[in-house]
């Protein structure tokens, strides 16, 4: 039993060791590549559209809701102390620092992420990965850097968006719905909004852009095991990426903060 | 020429190829046979370098690429073609762009590549109109023609060819294999086919049988049939009876 469990710790330390020593091995090469070779911008911009533009709806959606929900909150705790009128700060801090990026990384895993590991796991599965090997093009020139360049680029527009549409949607709730003044509510943002905030966001915007991608883009490059493989490599990229994101997050508030 | 010594590649516990050898004389054609599972495209893939072996050498044109850098590989890729089993097109792009997808990433422009595409896709037998087809639009012999055309781009002076008549109709076979062989011509190329299938023999110079990770068996194809390797003798008769089990 006490043996089993040993060999079970032992093997999954080993494998994790192996993933990380991949992981890192793709990404020093994807480094190379992208420092090395000029840039396919075609190939850019079309990930930037793919990623970005048709997330933008779904970002501002989720930014809007989080804002909107956030006043509730905020104004909750807020009003038994008779403190209404830092809602708007409150609102800001929390979208510009923290939501707007995170959420912004979550919705493009989910939607863009996911979708770069399948593609990627089916070019990988049906030797198409293979056939551009052999025709002598650099795979991680033609797939791989344009996507983590445009993941890394996008993001902090979106993240920038995510914020703005989270701070409208919780200024109108609070004014309309809460019925906190609304010279008071911007006053009050004015006063405590710095654009330090909105670096923070941006700059955790980019590390969690990058993470993301490198991390789909890692998962569908080793794909193995047919359309179950797709499956299972994509799943496991929207976790892997969603876990890296907090962990980065938390590392980053901690530097930043 | 290509030489392979010794070659040995394992995935975890099972050995693929066991200490393997064998020649390809330049500009020759040689047929590999073997049963289903035996390694025939882990072998070829070790050739062309997707695939790195445990131990042992692969040399072409007495350079041994097992070991030399990535970029020092890339020069000895160049002349090599690999025509896969499938096909292998990029389902994201139409076959103007497949065709011409190495051309593509050099920056050339379109109109000095799209003639170079109609002047190899007529040579593999198709239509001018298939250049707009993706690969999903396709049968699975022309997906055979348009993958050989995107390789014949590269003009390589070594064609290899991963089982290019599975699932055709008999017609389509016979039209691939006259395809390979007029190709084979053409270019003066050292040409390998992985098949199972025997009209191969037609076609080839000299036939390979790889069982158990070694080559069992090398000789012309003109004396295929009286061959009296007891593999090869049951493999091409289809015998169930005897030493492959």
């Amino acid at each position: 039993m006490i043996v089993k469990f040993i060999n079970a710790v032992g093997r999954a330390s080993m494998k994790a060791c192996d993933d990380l020593g991949n992981i890192t091995l793709f990404l020093y090469e994807t480094l190379i590549t992208m420092f090395t070779t000029k840039p396919k911008w075609r190939k850019i911009f079309k990930q930037i559209n793919f990623i970005g533009v048709n997330s933008f709806s779904v970002v501002l959606l989720t930014g809007s809701t989080v804002g909107a929900v956030l006043a509730y909150h905020s104004y909750t705790g807020l009003h038994r102390f008779g403190a209404d009128q830092w809602i708007g700060s409150i609102i800001f801090i929390a979208m510009a620092r923290e939501f707007g990026p995170v959420l912004s990384s979550i919705m493009v895993t989910g939607r863009a992420g996911s979708a770069m590991t399948a593609e990627i796991g089916t070019m990988r599965i049906t030797e198409q990965i293979d056939a551009l090997q052999t025709l002598c093009i650099d795979v991680k020139q033609y797939l791989i850097v344009p996507r983590i360049i445009a993941s890394t680029i996008i993001l902090p527009f979106l993240s920038i968006f995510c914020s703005f549409f989270g701070i409208v949607a919780g200024y109108v709730i609070s004014v309309i719905v809460l019925d906190v003044n609304s010279e008071v509510y911007l006053e009050a943002m004015k006063a405590h909004a710095v654009l330090g905030d909105l670096i923070h966001g941006i700059i955790k915007a980019i590390i969690f852009g990058f993470l993301l991608s490198l991390i789909g883009c890692y998962k569908g490059y080793i794909t193995r095991g047919g359309a179950k493989g797709v499956g299972l490599a994509t799943t496991q990229s929207v976790v892997y990426a969603n876990v890296a994101t907090f962990i980065a997050d938390y590392i980053l508030t901690s530097l930043m903060s | 020429m290509i030489e392979l010594k010794n070659l040995v590649k394992a995935f975890g516990t099972r050995t693929i190829t066991k200490s393997l050898n064998l020649k390809v004389p330049s500009g020759t054609f040689m047929a590999i046979i073997g049963r289903s599972g035996e390694g025939k495209s882990v072998l070829l893939k070790q050739i062309i370098g997707l695939i790195k072996p445990d131990s042992g050498n692969v040399i072409i044109d007495n350079e041994d690429i097992t070991t030399m850098t990535k970029k020092q590989r890339e020069k000895i890729f160049k002349k090599c073609g690999y025509v896969f089993q499938f096909a292998a097109l990029l389902d994201s792009l139409n076959v103007l762009n497949n065709i011409g997808i190495t051309l593509y990433e050099q920056g050339k422009k379109e109109k000095e590549i799209k003639p170079l595409v109609l002047e190899k896709i007529k040579s593999v037998g198709l239509r001018d109109d298939t250049l707009e087809k993706f690969p999903d639009e396709l049968s699975g012999g022309m997906k055979k023609r348009v993958g050989l055309a995107r390789t014949l781009m590269l003009s390589p002076e070594i064609l290899i060819y991963d089982e290019p008549t599975t699932g055709l109709d008999p017609i389509a076979v016979k039209l691939i294999h006259e395809l390979i062989k007029k190709t084979h011509k053409q270019l003066n190329a050292t040409t390998i086919v992985i098949s199972h299938d025997i009209a191969v023999f037609d076609y080839a110079d000299t036939v390979a049988m790889l069982h158990e990770g070694k080559i069992a068996y090398t000789g012309p194809t003109k004396d295929i049939w009286e061959c009296d390797n007891p593999y090869v003798h049951q493999f091409i008769r289809g015998l169930s009876e005897g030493p492959i089990k």
